[in-house]
């Protein structure tokens, strides 16, 4: 945190308008999903229809349509499942890779280079890989299974997980490392004691991004998944049916699916608030 | 709400139509090669069958498919809940398992071929659109298997393929061969506000201003123009606002386009000529001929009839407009009526008319170059998906997976599913129209919410629409989606004043060529005149 | 400094085997794809050497697909890094609500990019949606998604919504690296919060930022579900951005002669952006 008191006076006031402001700009969509999801098809369509009861009739139907259909609590779980698993192994294995190429050089390579590398992984366009790995996933027989797409899913946001994580070791000074040798400790006494620690703000921010990147991620999973795993985001297509779309249904998966993340990411926030202190130690 | 028939017409229709039935029925035991089975109207072991067959009940009575499970896979729409629907009836009656798999329907092109040209086959039946046929038929040994045998078989459910409207018919067969069973029959047809033509006030003004009485319907094309424009723009239904001629769903990749397909019909299907997308004889594109680029820039002048945003309404938007009552017209499905059944969405039940696609005077002939006047040259069309099962070659429960395709095409359950809004299931067979056309009765439908007047209007022109001997022949060769999708955002563009028609039409033209040539120019025209019946 | 070799190597490689023997297969095939011909049911149909890209590059459909891909990164992108900087340094001074601040505005990177398009479908109506009917007060009526340049900017407007969290968490990361002793010691140097941020704070988290922009960058090049579900490309195909085209390509009609050419394109043309950023961006702080 910095030392900054925001302002006095009428700019204080100004300064937290602004803040409010920019809280209102966010929370409008979702205020705008909640809205759709109370209504008719045909009253999504209506002009002015912003406060309930007073301009429009609230219901409660499409709500009860989606939360009726047992394959959106199949989704549901599918989501967390695969999300959750893929973060881990992303953040189990990118970790250690960022900080190997954050100290180490990798000759003939520079870390630059291999950090170049992991960043274009991601340099395609969903759609030409698709149906490679489709073909990939009918080989090993994962088609339509959680497995399947949490090993794409990991190759997908493993960079991000490295990229990210080896500026934030390569900012953690090299004098506190030096020091622990100096002490007697050895390499993997370092990383685990000094440099993960000093880190977790970069892990958590890594890991919040990682989570909402699988947990958002459409259309792989509607290539390589069609019953058994699939997950929200392809429920959320299926709001698009013969009849068009049904913006109201649609609204409820969106406001449905944006839960699970922003729960964890309260409980992860709380984590990073008390890694806040470390910080401060760090001195 | 009918056209003014004459008496002479009404009974030479009637006489034609029982003549088709008789006809029709006397073809289908000609065509099984034996006489016609003996049917009884139901039985205890199969309560959502009916008619039924004698071998078919003791078939059931050993619960034949006890340990089958088949997988199906659906759109994730009205027409997939059908499917839901009907699936654990056929599991009580058989023992068999049905596994089914929604997909959304932006995927489900991509989920059935990759399926099926990977090998895959994870799957016993897809539902498919019709115009996915022609990808269907590409390798040698087609990826979907003919129903001939299994409907020569008594014992699965019972249904005659060819009593089906013919024009329907053919997008459940390729060359002849059976390969859907009866499910959805989509075709687009010109649905208004019948109180709103017929009130006396607005018909004088009309008259004044343009010096014919209003017709209702509008017959032709310049007819349909004149209403659009007359309703545009002040507030005939009394709520404040100004209202307006028609309302469209134009958004492009969104089914929009079949407005085009649909209006521009007229302009070039004719006696004369049965093609509206290539020449048969040397598959060269007839999409920028002048009747096409006449239609198009006609189409373009309805823009001004309704909110400019109706250039990107999706189905429900453009519904919305009718269905709400701000607009007079609409050129479009059968999901239209049906949503007007439910008052919550609609303002407009028991007010609607509907009829045929207003049809031209002058249509051109792309062969010969030439503009040619008739009466009246109106045109029926099947546009849209008509959404059906077909059955996967690389299935290994195929006699469970037909048994289960007839029992939803068997006609209790098929007259369930035309009759029941939500399925989005429109009627194809005669037992679901009304006399003289067909057996079903208002209270059929009534029963499930349907307003009289409405239903009769509704089945009446949608009947005149399939049974139209004119029909414009639906796309179903390899690459359908690329096609129309070329036509579609330049359809869009024009809409939008992006790009001028004949320009728009012209570079389709020239993209079609490069989308033939993918795929072989001469095995596209050999499928494209098989689809139209000529060889 | 003793530094193990062996951990050099085995903290890389699960990472670096993962990838690799999951990417090697779709990188191959989508290059051989790009040479040859394919049509559904028929497969491959012939070598074509660089036949697709020279398709691709001749048709007026893909160049304009190219540019309001890029023009939508350029303007998306760069209100991404201003804000989400701008939102991390005010949440981060000593303010009352500081927790719930920082949830608020990360909650809408979890939102889908065609769930948002679709919301987004109701909220630019030009007649019927909120943000018309707002703008009406003040006189203004834009057509949005029926016209291009508005189609385009309702879903810059989303994108920046969806997005600045993106920057906000990494950039809010970085900026809780810097110790207060640092900004006190700073102020003994510069008044005001505006130099400091600019010559001394901004200079530190430099490399985190420089990372979030390219990965944000990145993967703004191929935004394809939040567009394409707002205007579906349309109207024609005005606002077709570069992924959709590539997915209607590939995936719809199965052409993967041109899509993957299109993919290979993609790649390089990415690439070759990003290093030079990259390289441009390191030299300004040497």
């Amino acid at each position: 945190m910095s030392i900054y008191e925001p302002y006095r006076g009428i700019r204080r006031a100004l300064f937290y308008a602004a803040l409010v402001l920019a809280a209102l700009w966010v929370l409008f969509p979702f205020f705008w999903a909640a809205e759709n999801s109370l209504k008719t098809t045909a009253q999504t369509f209506t002009r002015g229809a912003f406060v309930p009861w007073l301009q429009y009739e609230p219901t409660l139907g499409p709500w009860r349509t989606v939360l009726s259909d047992p394959d959106s609590l199949n989704a549901l779980v599918n989501s967390i499942v695969v999300s959750l698993a893929t973060t881990g192994v992303v953040i189990l294995l990118g970790t250690p890779a960022a900080y190997a190429l954050a100290r180490y050089d990798y000759r003939p390579l520079t870390s630059r280079d291999l950090a170049i590398w992991f960043l274009t992984q991601r340099a395609l366009p969903p759609a030409v890989v698709l149906v490679p790995y489709f073909v990939l996933m009918v080989h090993l027989r994962l088609i339509d299974t959680r497995l399947g797409l949490i090993l794409v899913y990991v190759a997908a946001t493993l960079p991000f997980g490295v990229v990210i994580m080896r500026d934030v070791f390569r900012d953690i000074p090299l004098e506190l490392e030096e020091a622990a040798f100096l002490d007697g400790a050895n390499d993997l006494g370092v990383f685990t004691r000094i440099n993960l620690p000093l880190a977790v703000n970069g892990l958590v921010a890594t890991a919040i991004i990682v989570f909402a990147f699988n947990w958002n991620e459409a259309i792989l999973a509607s290539t390589l998944t069609s019953r058994v795993a699939q997950t929200l985001p392809f429920f959320i297509l299926s709001s698009r049916s013969t009849r068009g779309v049904d913006f109201n249904t649609a609204s409820v998966n969106t406001l449905i699916a944006i839960l699970p993340p922003v729960l964890l990411s309260l409980v992860i926030q709380r984590f990073l608030a008390r890694g806040l202190t470390f910080g401060a130690v760090k001195g | 709400m009918d056209d003014r028939v004459t008496r002479r017409e009404l009974i030479k229709r009637a006489g034609a139509g029982a003549a088709a039935l008789g006809a029709g029925g006397l073809l289908s035991a000609l065509g099984k090669g034996e006489a016609a089975p003996k049917l009884l109207p139901g039985h205890p072991l199969a309560p959502y069958e009916s008619p039924i067959t004698p071998e078919r009940v003791e078939f059931l009575k050993g619960k034949p498919y006890r340990g089958v499970t088949i997988n199906v896979m659906v759109v994730k729409a009205t027409v997939g809940d059908c499917v839901k629907y009907h699936a654990p009836h056929w599991e009580a009656e058989t023992g068999g398992k049905v596994n089914i798999a929604e997909v959304p329907i932006e995927t489900l092109h991509q989920q059935i071929f990759t399926d099926l040209t990977t090998g895959l086959g994870r799957y016993d039946a897809y539902q498919t659109g019709a115009w996915f046929y022609g990808d269907f038929f590409v390798p040698k040994e087609p990826y979907i298997v003919p129903l001939e045998d299994f409907l020569k078989d008594p014992r699965h459910p019972y249904w005659v393929p060819t009593d089906q409207i013919k024009s329907m018919r053919t997008l459940y067969t390729w060359e002849g061969r059976q390969y859907g069973a009866l499910f959805d029959a989509d075709c687009q047809i010109l649905y208004y506000r019948e109180d709103i033509l017929t009130r006396p006030d607005y018909r004088k003004r009309f008259k004044a201003k343009y010096g014919y009485d209003l017709p209702v319907p509008p017959r032709t094309m310049d007819e349909m123009h004149d209403v659009a424009d007359f309703f545009t723009g002040w507030d005939w239904n009394g709520d404040g606002q100004p209202d307006w001629g028609i309302a469209l769903h134009a958004k492009v990749n969104e089914q929009g386009f079949f407005h085009f397909l649909t209006l521009a019909a007229p302009y070039v299907i004719s006696p004369e000529n049965r093609s509206f997308w290539f020449d048969p004889d040397t598959m060269e594109p007839y999409i920028n001929s002048e009747g096409h680029v006449k239609a198009l820039e006609d189409y373009a002048k309805f823009v001004k009839n309704g909110p400019r945003a109706m250039l990107q309404w999706t189905l429900g938007q453009g519904w919305n407009l009718f269905l709400a009552g701000h607009s007079v017209m609409e050129p479009t499905w059968g999901d239209l009526p049906t949503l007007a059944q439910d008052p919550k969405a609609s303002k407009v039940k028991g007010k609607i008319g509907a009829a045929q696609i207003p049809g031209t005077k002058r249509a051109f002939n792309p062969k010969t170059g030439q503009w040619k006047s008739y009466t009246l040259n109106q045109v029926g069309n099947v546009n849209g998906g008509s959404w059906h099962l077909v059955l996967s070659r690389f299935s290994k429960n195929k006699e469970a997976t037909y048994d289960f395709m007839a029992f939803m095409a068997n006609k209790k359950n098929a007259l369930f599913n035309a009759a029941n809004g939500w399925t989005g299931v429109q009627p194809s067979m005669p037992y679901e129209f009304f006399p003289p056309y067909g057996t079903a009765t208002v209270k059929d439908y009534e029963q499930y919410g349907w307003n009289a007047h409405d239903i009769k209007v509704y089945l009446d022109a949608y009947y005149k629409d399939l049974t139209n001997p004119l029909q414009e022949t639906y796309l179903r060769i390899p690459g359908a989606a690329e096609y129309w999708h070329e036509l579609d955002v330049n359809v869009s563009a024009v809409l939008a004043g992006q790009m001028k028609p004949k320009a728009a039409l012209d570079d389709v033209a020239r993209k079609w060529q490069k989308i033939t040539e993918r795929y072989g120019k001469d095995t596209q025209r050999a499928l494209y005149r098989k689809s139209l019946g000529l060889e | 400094m003793r530094r193990s070799r062996v951990l050099q190597y085995v903290f890389l490689a699960p990472a670096v085997l993962w990838i690799l023997l999951l990417s090697v297969f779709p990188l191959a095939s989508t290059l051989y794809y790009s040479v040859v011909t394919y049509a559904l049911g028929k497969g491959v149909t012939g070598f074509v050497g660089l036949g697709n890209y020279l398709d691709n590059f001749r048709s007026p459909t893909f160049w304009h697909s190219v540019w309001i891909t890029l023009v939508y990164v350029a303007v998306a992108v760069s209100a991404e890094m201003v804000l989400g900087v701008a939102l991390a340094w005010a949440v981060n001074k000593r303010i009352w609500g500081q927790q719930v601040f920082r949830v608020l505005f990360t909650a809408p990177l979890f939102t889908m990019g065609v769930a948002l398009g679709y919301l987004g479908v109701t909220i630019f109506d030009a007649d019927t949606g909120p943000v018309n009917y707002f703008l009406g007060f003040v006189g203004l009526h834009p057509p949005w998604i029926t016209t291009a340049f508005w189609g385009l900017a309702a879903a810059v407007l989303l994108d920046v919504w969806r997005w600045t969290p993106f920057v906000f968490l990494v950039a809010l990361a970085g900026l809780q690296g810097v110790p207060p002793e640092f900004y006190e010691a700073a102020a003994l140097d510069t008044r005001g919060e505006w130099p400091v941020l600019r010559h001394i704070v901004l200079p530190v988290i430099q490399p985190v930022l420089t990372i979030a922009f390219l990965l944000r960058l990145m993967e703004a090049f191929k935004v394809f579900g939040l567009p394409f579900a707002l205007t579906s490309g349309g109207p024609g195909t005005s606002t077709l951005v570069y992924s959709a085209l590539v997915y209607l390509t590939t995936l719809q009609f199965f052409d993967f002669g041109h899509g993957s050419a299109m993919g290979v394109f993609f790649l390089v043309a990415v690439l070759v952006i990003v290093l030079r950023l990259f390289h441009v961006m390191r030299r300004q702080l040497e």
